[in-house]
């Protein structure tokens, strides 16, 4: 398989205390990892480091590389680009101050995209994949922030489908999300997977054993292990913390 | 609606009129305040030269306020707060607004009025200027501190410049903040303004005639109009807590 990513040695700091410690791993083309662990072990700030949204968090320090296909992402000038190439939801929804047209339309339209038809194009099936256009198709021009919490978070996601990512970093994206719509999401994800690729970072296991094909687990800043999910969730799996996590002993 | 709040907006209706009154009256040049109150020549002197000052200012305090909100952006959105440059401005800044009002106002007494008739344009702006700016600059510096920073790590996410991050998504945010901060300084210039006033006529005419100290229109005008931007200042705020 073609690493889509390649890790190496990742470190993070924020001002003294460590948050990544020296993390390497790969990232295929066209799957779905998940990565799972308890809170603090670094899932968060490993999204941020791969689209770069870390820069913006003061006194950090990061060690090690981070390659997209096989260029390094601190070498890419064109910063915003490798951000669009990039997508990431955020675990709460962060509505914009626009209308839900002008969300969903607001990375195409960044992107130098103007014409009305194609962005119409766009906004529809982009909706349509975060199972939110039917609830929204005939109020398009309402203010995004004033929709419930769980459609703005498919707003969000439906907001970083819109510049046709090559990697969808997906943050714990379920937590502002009724069952019933996460997995209808969970659905869109699984045909989302033959165009891109996507980071899955959940503190809900199962849902990590649902989508993946591959599972991280992560614990205060390590890799602890990473591997197919069947074999991290079965009763062998290389490490015990890995185990006693996945079946609830901890965390 | 609640009591406090009837009570408050009824108060900010009543100055409103007021205010209105006033500066409708002043402006058909019946003056009944000076009438009624003073019935001296020198009020309505006050008056004039409130109203010549005012046009002359009025560009020069609004000039003041968009470069002190430009300046605010520039230090939060473009500089690092442990950067040199900002710590130097930062600390100007802060320095400046820790200043009383009263003391710009007296400033700006002492060179309009004790040392020249009328006060150059120069001393004018240049009070307006130190008692604006700062505090400009530090209310619109909260203003934007108070912008979550998951809507700029948002906005980037998508790819969007700075520059795009900052006019569709920061200022709108944080618009509320700076117009109650923007309000807020107003307000305390046209109080300081009406001191001056006062201080002006007492000095020229009252203390020199004998007659009984007595208030000029022109500072109940400027009086009544930092009442009203007070109260501007106080619903923006509250709708600033409320969004």
């Amino acid at each position: 398989m073609k690493n889509k990513i390649e890790i190496s040695e990742l470190k993070v700091h924020y001002g003294d205390t460590p948050a990544l410690n020296g993390v390497s791993f790969d990232v295929y083309e066209n799957e779905i990892l998940g990565i799972i662990g308890p809170a603090q072990s670094g899932k968060t700030t490993l999204l941020k480091v791969i689209n770069r949204t870390l820069e913006f968090t003061q006194d950090t320090t990061v060690e090690g590389s981070v390659k997209l296909d096989g260029v390094d992402i601190n070498s890419i000038g064109d910063v915003h680009g490798l951000r669009r190439r990039i997508g990431m939801v955020l675990p709460l929804p962060v509505g914009l101050p626009l209308s839900i047209y002008d969300n969903v339309a607001f990375a195409p339209r960044t992107a130098g995209m103007r014409k009305k038809a194609e962005l119409d194009v766009i906004v529809e099936r982009c909706l349509q994949q975060a199972a939110l256009w039917d609830e929204v198709k005939d109020r398009l021009d309402s203010l995004g922030t004033k929709l419930s919490g769980g459609q703005q978070q498919r707003l969000t996601i439906a907001r970083a489908l819109s510049h046709q990512p090559e990697v969808l970093c997906l943050d714990e994206f379920s937590i502002a999300v009724d069952p019933i719509t996460t997995m209808r999401i969970e659905d869109v994800l699984k045909t989302l997977k033959n165009e891109m690729t996507i980071l899955l970072v959940t503190n809900l296991v199962q849902q990590a054993k649902r989508l993946a094909n591959r599972t991280a687990f992560m614990l205060n800043g390590d890799l602890i292990e990473i591997d197919n999910t069947d074999v991290i969730f079965s009763e062998n799996p290389s490490n015990q913390a890995t185990y006693d996590y996945v079946n609830g002993n901890f965390g | 609606m609640k009591r406090a709040e009837l009570i408050f907006q009824s108060i900010a209706l009543i100055t409103l009129a007021v205010a209105f009154i006033l500066f409708w009256n002043f402006g058909k040049g019946m003056s009944f305040v000076e009438n009624g109150l003073l019935s001296d020549t020198t009020a309505t002197d006050s008056y004039a030269v409130l109203q010549e000052n005012l046009n002359r200012m009025i560009p020069v305090l609004l000039g003041s306020i968009l470069l002190s909100v430009a300046i605010a952006f520039y230090l939060e959105e473009y500089l690092v707060r442990t950067n040199w440059k900002y710590q130097i401005i930062a600390r100007q800044i802060v320095i400046l607004a820790s200043i009383p009002s009263l003391l710009y106002g007296l400033l700006g007494l002492y060179f309009f009025v004790f040392q020249s008739e009328k006060g150059s344009f120069f001393t004018h702006a240049l009070t307006v200027v130190l008692l604006v700016m700062p505090r400009t600059i530090q209310s619109t510096q909260r203003a934007i501190r108070g912008v979550d920073i998951s809507i700029r790590e948002a906005a980037f996410a998508l790819g969007a410049k700075k520059w795009r991050v900052i006019v569709d998504h920061v200022f709108p945010h944080a618009f509320s903040a700076i117009m109650a901060g923007i309000f807020t300084v107003i307000s305390r210039a046209l109080a300081v303004a009406a001191l001056i006033i006062v201080v002006y006529v007492w000095t020229k005419h009252t203390l020199q005639s004998g007659d009984t100290f007595y208030i000029p229109g022109s500072a109940i005008v400027l009086l009544l109009s930092s009442l009203l931007s007070s109260v501007f200042s106080s619903f923006l705020e509250a709708k600033t807590n409320c969004t």
